[in-house]
């Protein structure tokens, strides 16, 4: 497993391992696959038997329907048609991709699509699967299933695997070996509980966000967390629970302390502040035969909060969000915003969002859109380029600049219209852990300033640990919602890590502080 | 939903198409042409297709019948001056001629309808990709960006009405710089994946080898058999049309008809081929029906009588 931040070199290294994409460039060193230098290999046996799966789910697909992109990959080998038969049925019945396998490819879902890709790969036989960032454009279930998928090739048919991810709470617990890169250079080498010690011992602060919850709880609440034997480092759920429980066993009960978790952070909620934006019964579709994709549906959102609205996959959550700027319109309901109260909106795909050259070309032509004059666009640009930091990267081409911060650049777009309302579409997607925090404490800036956040996500740990408010979408309509200690500590799967470790303990906590409080809060009396 | 016809081996579609526009064309007679449009409908209507037929029929039927009535209007060759028209004389000849205008015209439209309902782009392509693998390859792909640049395009334009472009709205020149920002937009985008997709064409060994073909259907029993029947059937009035029968001479001057021996083989023939794809699909149609009055046939004798639980004691 790869770890490490973007643009740490990840990609770069994964494409040099696969021949057929190294990038062009000036190369030093060797790379050997099964003892001979992989350049000298024959183009088939390099194509067949060393597979990768991309990032994007889409851009992958080739042809149209399913069956034709699994025999793509066998077509373009010359296999003759009874071998390609008999793989396809193999591959097929163990992706579960029977029913699917006439399909028109953009009806699928983004883990079905991802779960295709691989399946194209393996029709190849391969000996080694190089997967890059493979999960990071999923919700979490089809991304836990991608990975047990993955766990499954790699245990019983011993394909060796080499995978860069940001889910680590998920990988990291599956894989033999870690690697930590970082700007280029390798800094860790070895095994995930290894890796957990040497965290603890030796590494910079930001790697912590590279552990599991588990081991970070550990390294933090374990008096001699260092020096404790490598089999007691906990990785999983169910690892961490049972030290946890050992761990109260051995200090005196944390019965009392429990009481009072996470109820300090709940006073700072937004009840009583001013309704911003309100939602009354909206009803939409999106023909006429279609299905209800919202069922009467009710929500308002007051000034100065962070709402969070998560639900599976086709559950509406991006329907909600153009219902609520403006870009359908139900067809039963109202929503009606505040007086004088705009609401800016960023979808999932940045890149929707430009049309010029260069970055200061983009944010120009937004402030002159929006009607300010040239002193005060030049003001608002230069503000926003100093909250974004994107002031180093006003000429590059916006198409050229990484995809956190074409998200940026999107946003500040977006703000530029001086909306009281943010409606964001899934913004922590494909994010790694320090760029999350960077985000977060964005947000947090522009809430300071009076704006009201509305986001839509799959990501639980960043709804628990920084919105004020959360909502459940379910079956057209909001089923549940609450502060986040409420809304996840009444969810029994469907709430964070930290939660599912230490429920009968501290059934509120919800974050690695609360439980850390709680700790302190009750050995400080003592 | 595919049975019958549908179901069949591409290859037999698409020899019953071709020599059906090929009779079409080449078989300049009233008999036949009816008698192509009648299995054409029976065909349609038996595939559960009689809705879209009559959908599209009152466009067809305008364009057939302003043919009709053009043509005596502006060809003026025949010996039977009916009356004239504007200083024109309009004749018996021509108007003839214009109905069997109207007839072939009709034939050909209900022709695409049903091809285009049992052929559909990846059979077709099925059937090319043996002779032309690459360039198969490359119009599939291209078939795909279509609908895929559609569904993009209308992500592009819901997001960029935010700031402000909108082809739908305002004067005629801003209207075309949007739209074409728009179009910009999308070029941009479909082009940075399109990168993506050759890498990961490339990752897949495409180019490597020569491309072998993955084909979803198979040549059975049963497509053979109809496949030389259609063949055989079809030759026959193609032979007769060689010696000069099945034409029907108007111009200069009309010709009595007359059927005789070689007429009607060339006709039995001509039923043969266009009939048998209907008949497939009625006997399809009349199998599910009787399967469902009487219980499905098994070959498990079935035991008649009062059966007890003790009974395989005796």
């Amino acid at each position: 497993m790869l770890l490490g931040p973007s643009g740490g070199g990840k990609t770069t290294l994964l494409r040099h391992l696969k021949r057929e994409l190294a990038p062009v460039g000036r190369a030093s060193g060797k790379i050997a696959y099964k003892g001979q230098p992989l350049s000298g290999l024959p183009a088939e046996l390099t194509a067949a038997e060393i597979g990768m799966v991309f990032q994007n789910p889409d851009a992958q697909i080739v042809m149209d329907t399913v069956w034709h992109e699994l025999a793509f990959s066998m077509e373009n080998m010359g296999y003759p048609a009874a071998v390609m038969r008999s793989r396809l049925a193999e591959i097929a019945g163990l992706f579960g991709l029977e029913p699917l396998l006439y399909k028109p490819v953009h009806e699928l879902s983004g883990g079905q699509k991802q779960l295709l890709n691989l399946a194209s790969v393996l029709l190849l036989q391969p000996k080694l699967l190089l997967l890059d960032e493979p999960t990071s454009q999923l919700d979490p279930v089809a991304a836990r299933e991608f990975l047990q998928t993955l766990h499954r090739l790699n245990e019983e048919m011993s394909v060796t695997v080499i995978i860069s991810e940001h889910r680590l709470e998920e990988v990291l617990p599956l894989a033999d070996r870690v690697l930590l890169l970082e700007e280029g250079e390798l800094r860790f080498q070895g095994t995930p509980r290894d890796f957990v010690r040497g965290a603890g011992l030796a590494l910079h602060p930001p790697h912590l966000a590279y552990l599991p919850t588990a081991a970070r709880l550990f390294l933090a609440l374990e008096p001699n967390a260092v020096q404790a034997p490598r089999e007691s480092i906990p990785l999983t759920v169910r690892e961490g629970k049972r030290w946890l429980h050992s761990l109260a066993e051995r200090g005196p009960g944390m019965g009392e302390a429990a009481a009072d978790t996470g109820t300090s952070r709940l006073s700072a909620s937004a009840s009583a502040s001013e309704l911003l934006l309100s939602c009354r019964e909206v009803t939409f579709r999106y023909s006429k035969e279609g299905a209800e994709v919202l069922k009467k549906l009710s929500l308002s959102l007051y000034r100065g909060e962070l709402l969070a609205v998560m639900g599976g996959n086709g559950a509406g959550k991006s329907t909600l969000l153009h219902v609520l700027n403006g870009l359908l319109k139900p067809q039963r309901g109202k929503v009606t915003l505040a007086k004088g109260v705009t609401s800016g909106f960023l979808a999932q795909n940045p890149l929707l969002y430009f049309s010029y050259d260069t970055v200061q070309e983009e944010l120009q032509q937004m402030a002159e859109y929006a009607g300010l004059s040239k002193e005060e666009a030049g003001r608002e640009i230069a503000r926003l380029l100093d909250i974004f930091r994107l002031g180093d990267l006003l000429l590059s081409h916006p198409h050229d600049i990484s995809g956190g911060q074409q998200q940026k650049l999107a946003l500040a777009m977006v703000m530029l219209l001086g909306p009281g309302i943010l409606l964001l579409d899934e913004p922590t997607k494909g994010l790694d852990p320090g760029a999350k925090e960077r985000l977060a404490a964005l947000l947090g800036e522009l809430r300071r300033q009076g704006v009201s956040i509305l986001l839509v996500t799959h990501d639980i740990e960043f709804a628990a640990r920084y919105a004020s408010r959360c909502a459940m979408l379910f079956d057209g309509g909001i089923t549940s919602e609450g502060t986040p200690a409420e809304f996840f500590s009444s969810n029994y799967f469907y709430t964070t890590v930290v939660n599912r470790m230490a429920r009968e303990l501290l059934p509120q906590a919800l974050t690695i502080e609360d439980v850390m409080n709680a700790w302190s809060a009750f050995a400080s009396p003592s | 939903m595919s049975s019958g016809f549908r179901a069949m081996h591409p290859s037999v579609a698409l020899l019953y198409y071709a020599g059906l526009l090929l009779f079409a064309t080449l078989l300049f007679h009233p008999l036949f042409l009816a008698t192509e449009i009648a299995g054409l409908t029976l065909l349609l209507v038996l595939q559960g297709q009689g809705r879209q037929l009559l959908r599209a029929l009152p466009f067809f039927l305008l364009m057939a019948v302003s043919v009709a009535v053009l043509n005596p209007l502006f060809s003026h060759r025949g010996a039977h001056i009916l009356f004239y028209f504007m200083d024109q004389p309009v004749t018996l000849e021509a108007v003839l001629y214009g109905l069997m205008m109207m007839a072939v015209l009709l034939t050909v439209f209900i022709l695409f309808i049903s091809y285009s309902y049992t052929v559909t782009t990846d059979k077709f392509m099925y059937l090319f990709a043996g002779a032309a693998p690459r360039t198969t390859l490359l119009t599939l792909m291209a078939l795909r960006f279509v609908p895929l640049f559609q569904r993009r395009l209308r992500q592009i334009t819901m997001i960029q009405r935010i700031r402000g472009v909108d082809a739908g709205k305002g004067s005629v020149r801003s209207r075309m710089r949007d739209g074409m920002t728009l179009l910009k937009v999308l070029l941009t985008w479909s082009l940075e994946e399109a990168l993506q997709t050759a890498d990961s064409m490339k990752a897949r060994g495409y180019g490597v080898r020569k491309r072998s073909v993955y084909g979803i259907y198979r040549l059975d029993l049963q497509d053979k058999a109809i496949l030389l029947l259609l063949a055989a059937s079809g030759l026959i009035p193609l032979f007769f049309w060689m010696k000069g029968y099945g034409v029907l001479e108007i111009y200069p001057r009309m010709k009595p008809m007359h059927f005789g021996w070689a007429d009607a083989a060339m006709y039995a023939g001509f039923c043969l081929f266009v009939l048998t794809p209907p008949a497939l699909e009625g006997k399809e149609k009349w199998l599910w029906r009787s399967s469902r009055r009487s219980v499905y046939p098994s070959a498990i004798p079935r035991k008649t009588g009062t059966r007890f639980m003790s009974s395989h004691l005796r």
